[in-house]
């Protein structure tokens, strides 16, 4: 039991370098300051308590409160906003401004744990005001966020760490909310996969087909779409084996580079040809972050740290294998 | 030690909340060889729901607290994107009538193409609404931007319905997509919009 719990241990809390982190950090930093750009100018439409927009924000936030009371929400900055005196108006421009700056905070590494905590704060609160707006990119932009915030920052390349000269994070650390983002992915992945394998929409190519001509994602033509109609089945079976396959091919060694390479190739393509960037982007983001092999060498500090660790784990086994002798 | 049965604890709600959709998906009912009789699916979907609180009284502090953690790491849906299979696009028109008899039509509409993909994705919200309340009020605050845009507009009708697109063979045989109509629904309006007048 004892020899499992040290096995679990060593794969949990593996010795690896901040570069992970700097992705998550820098492509998190892009998505959500692309998120905010990309809203600026129906911000204030989408997320209004009086029915100017779409649908009013108080209906979002009436759904969500019948689940949980405790999740943040735009309505309460905007209460909290009328007790200072600003309108709604102005607290709706505040929060978006606030999300903008916390972005770019977490793109250059300035501020990281304040930037990332208050990116993922507001972030969370305009997906759950709109929740009846939202899709699957909030979905995995917060998870993303949620991550960040918890993780051991700053991370190398932030300005944090040239700045403050912060000491050594531990590897070990590092390597555990690692593993927890690739073994997040790898469910993300299987579960999508699998659901998509029990409907035979997926192997004779028709979903595909739909998903490319379904408005609004239809950014290709049928008539382009048709000429090719016998690659549909076969790309149909290559999603379903690519997602359904993802956790078993992206830890063995070999395989795990081009499994990588195609499921990045794959989110390109749905946001070349669906549209929807912001969806590639998070999704690449997150795939990189999890499974990219380090680009960049570990300093001379963190491999000391690592060897230090690496010494004090097989004087530990070298222990236990004694005593059960 | 505290690290561990976070993550025991953190992955647990994540396959539960997977299992929960995916058993939810199977009991919508598929075609092809996972089939199964829809009542054992849901009844899977019911205990996938119970472990996340589900048939605790919506107050309970454990429904809440774990609803609150869900939605804080954006782990309470699962990951079914696009699966079994594609579902058909939703599709919402607002006929304008003015008091001079002249007929109108407008679609729903946002500033930028990044609304423009949430707009789409709240009228397929609304095709997956069962509750009729729910969706009448959100096709309401839909009517009631327009009719903003439109004041002088005395009646306007919200005809919801979905785009039937046809499959390769069919598009290649000729067929182009078609419009199922599933729910109309009458606003009247009297004067300019105000506060009093907000459905």
């Amino acid at each position: 039991m004892r020899r499992i719990w040290q096995r679990l241990q060593g794969f949990l809390f593996y010795p690896d370098s901040d570069r992970w982190l700097s992705i998550l950090r820098i492509g998190l930093g892009l998505q959500v300051t692309l998120y905010a750009f990309s809203l600026r100018h129906d911000w204030s439409y989408l997320f209004a308590a009086e029915a100017r927009g779409p649908v009013r924000r108080v209906l979002s936030e009436a759904i969500l409160s019948s689940e949980t009371r405790l999740t943040p929400r735009l309505g309460w900055l905007v209460t909290g906003g009328s007790y200072l005196g600003a309108t709604e108006e102005i607290t709706l421009k505040f929060a978006w401004l606030c999300l903008l700056v916390a972005s770019c905070c977490l793109l250059v590494g300035w501020f990281c744990r304040p930037a990332a905590v208050l990116a993922w704060f507001f972030y969370l609160c305009s997906v759950k005001s709109g929740a009846l707006l939202s899709y699957g990119v909030d979905n995995f932009t917060t998870i993303g966020l949620f991550y960040l915030m918890i993780a051991p920052l700053p991370d190398r390349l932030s300005v944090d760490w040239k700045v403050w000269r912060s000491i050594p994070i531990d590897p070990g650390r590092l390597g555990f909310h690692r593993r927890v983002l690739q073994l997040h992915l790898c469910f993300i992945y299987f579960f999508s996969g699998c659901t998509k394998c029990i409907g035979s929409d997926w192997w004779n190519g028709a979903s595909v087909w739909r998903a490319l001509t379904r408005p609004p994602f239809g950014l290709l033509s049928p008539e382009l779409l048709i000429r090719f109609d016998y690659l549909l089945p076969l790309a149909g079976i290559f999603v379903c084996l690519l997602e359904t396959g993802y956790p078993i091919f992206i830890w063995i060694k070999r395989t795990r580079k081009p499994w990588l390479a195609a499921i990045v190739c794959l989110h390109f393509l749905i946001g070349l040809t669906m549209g929807l960037y912001l969806f590639a982007l998070i999704m690449i983001v997150l795939n990189l972050a999890a499974f990219a092999p380090a680009s960049v060498p570990a300093t001379k500090k963190t491999l000391l740290f690592r060897r230090q660790r690496h010494d004090i784990a097989t004087a530990e086994r070298r222990t236990v294998e004694e005593g059960s002798a | 030690m505290i690290c561990a049965a976070w993550f025991a604890l953190h992955f647990l709600l994540i396959a539960i909340v997977c299992l929960r959709d995916t058993f939810s998906s199977l009991a919508q009912g598929v075609s092809g060889p996972a089939s199964r009789p829809n009542e054992l699916w849901s009844e899977a979907e019911t205990i996938a729901s119970a472990g996340l609180g589900g048939t605790l009284a919506a107050a309970n502090p454990v429904r809440q607290g774990l609803a609150a953690y869900e939605n804080f790491a954006g782990i309470e849906a699962g990951y079914g994107y696009f699966a079994p299979s594609v579902p058909s696009s939703s599709k919402l028109v607002f006929e304008l009538h003015y008091a001079d008899g002249r007929v109108e039509y407008e679609l729903p509409h946002a500033g930028g193409a990044a609304a423009g993909y949430r707009i789409a994705t709240l009228l397929d919200n609304i095709q997956r609404f069962h509750y009729a309340p729910l969706r009448e009020a959100i096709l309401k605050t839909l009517v009631y931007s327009i009719w903003q845009e439109h004041p002088d507009a005395v009646m306007v009708r919200a005809i919801f319905g979905v785009v039937n697109f046809p499959s390769a063979a069919e598009f290649r045989a000729g067929t182009r997509e078609s419009y199922d109509q599933l729910y109309t629904y009458n606003y009247r309006f009297r004067s300019r919009p105000s506060r009093a007048d907000a459905p």
